[in-house]
């Protein structure tokens, strides 16, 4: 059976985290399943440690705040070092549902993908929430940037729920980008020619504390985003 | 250029030549990212001290007077000098990355992922 492992980024999550935790936990149990857990504890200010380890959670504290990239490229890096096949990218705020991990991981297994996402877009009765018009809006626009230099139609581009298979373990320990990792390295790894599905998928709003990307910042967000795709793509393709 | 302005220019050269030295030497700047500053006035009190050669060089290049091109210039190095110390701190940045990556990993492998 595969070793799969659930990197959960945290970054003052103390009021989500144990919740978080326990529904992967609980899924263990009723499944049968043997999803290993990984919380990367990315310089949390609040309780996200003394919560960890009080309630003895897998977890690694990263001695200095690194960012989401920085902290999901960590949980890939201990992924590789204990020899995982498959490594989930797992939100630590409650937005994202354990259920759907296995059908997340289903295409990995059947070695028809290398990455398979998440999709909230992928078919209009899988999710209650969508995000906003004006996040839709934005995600739409980077997803036409991805079809424009890669050919390939990505739906939920900004989409951290995420599973990748050992090949890409490798390569995302070695390259992982640190800002705006999602839609970056989706355009990186399709311009190296790997194979990326998109699964349906339902996902929560946000039970406690804010989004890493807030309203102000998306235009700011998406004008870097656009950039990072844009020179990638236009660069050559080497693997 | 007035030779006024010619001579405090020089002097004002030199003395950063040997400011630059002294926090080498003290082991405030390392030489590798000193040596531009270091060729760039000294080059600049070279040109200075030769006889018109500034008065020259702004008529080939076009400028009106040669003050204008001496700004226009330093200007242009300053942006250049800005842009590597960007790469270098991209550099730095990545290599703090793999360090707080490593040692928070070493840190925590005393926990088992189960």
């Amino acid at each position: 059976m595969e070793k799969v492992l659930i990197i959960i980024p945290a970054y003052n999550e103390e009021k989500n985290i144990k919740k978080t935790c326990d529904s992967i936990i609980e899924y263990n149990k009723k499944n049968k399943t043997n999803y290993e857990i990984m919380v990367i504890n990315d310089g949390s200010t609040d309780n996200t440690k003394e919560i960890l380890e009080k309630n003895k959670i897998p977890h690694i504290n990263l001695v200095n705040n690194l960012g989401i990239g920085g902290a999901v490229q960590t949980g890939y890096k201990f992924a590789l070092i204990n020899n995982c096949d498959i490594a989930v990218q797992f939100d630590g705020d409650g937005q994202h549902d354990v259920n759907y991990i296995k059908n997340i991981i289903q295409p990995i297994i059947k070695h028809k993908a290398d990455m398979v996402i998440g999709s909230r877009f992928i078919d209009d009765k899988s999710s209650d929430f969508k995000s906003t018009k004006t996040r839709r809006l934005g995600i739409n626009l980077i997803s036409f940037f991805i079809k424009m230099l890669t050919r390939e139609k990505i739906f939920d581009t900004t989409s951290g729920f995420r599973a990748i298979n050992k090949d890409l373990i490798k390569e995302f320990s070695k390259d992982y980008p640190v800002e705006y990792p999602e839609p970056v390295s989706t355009t990186k790894i399709l311009k190296k020619g790997f194979k990326i599905c998109e699964v349906a998928v339902s996902m929560n709003e946000r039970k406690h504390g804010v989004s890493s990307i807030n309203q102000w910042k998306n235009i700011y967000y998406m004008i870097n985003v656009i950039i990072s795709i844009i020179v990638i793509g236009i660069g050559g393709n080497k693997k | 250029m007035n030779s006024k302005l010619m001579i405090i220019s020089f002097i004002f050269a030199l003395i950063v030549i040997f400011g630059i030295l002294y926090l080498i030497k003290k082991e405030k700047i390392n030489i590798k990212y000193a040596i531009i500053w270091l060729l760039l006035f000294g080059l600049c009190a070279i040109l200075l001290i030769i006889p018109n050669f500034l008065t020259i060089l702004t008529k080939l290049l076009g400028f009106e007077v040669s003050s204008n091109m001496v700004f226009a210039m330093i200007i242009a190095v300053l942006i250049i000098i800005s842009i590597s110390l960007t790469a270098i701190v991209s550099t730095q940045d990545r290599k703090i990355r793999k360090l707080i990556q490593e040692i928070s990993i070493i840190q925590g492998s005393n926990y088992d992922s189960k």
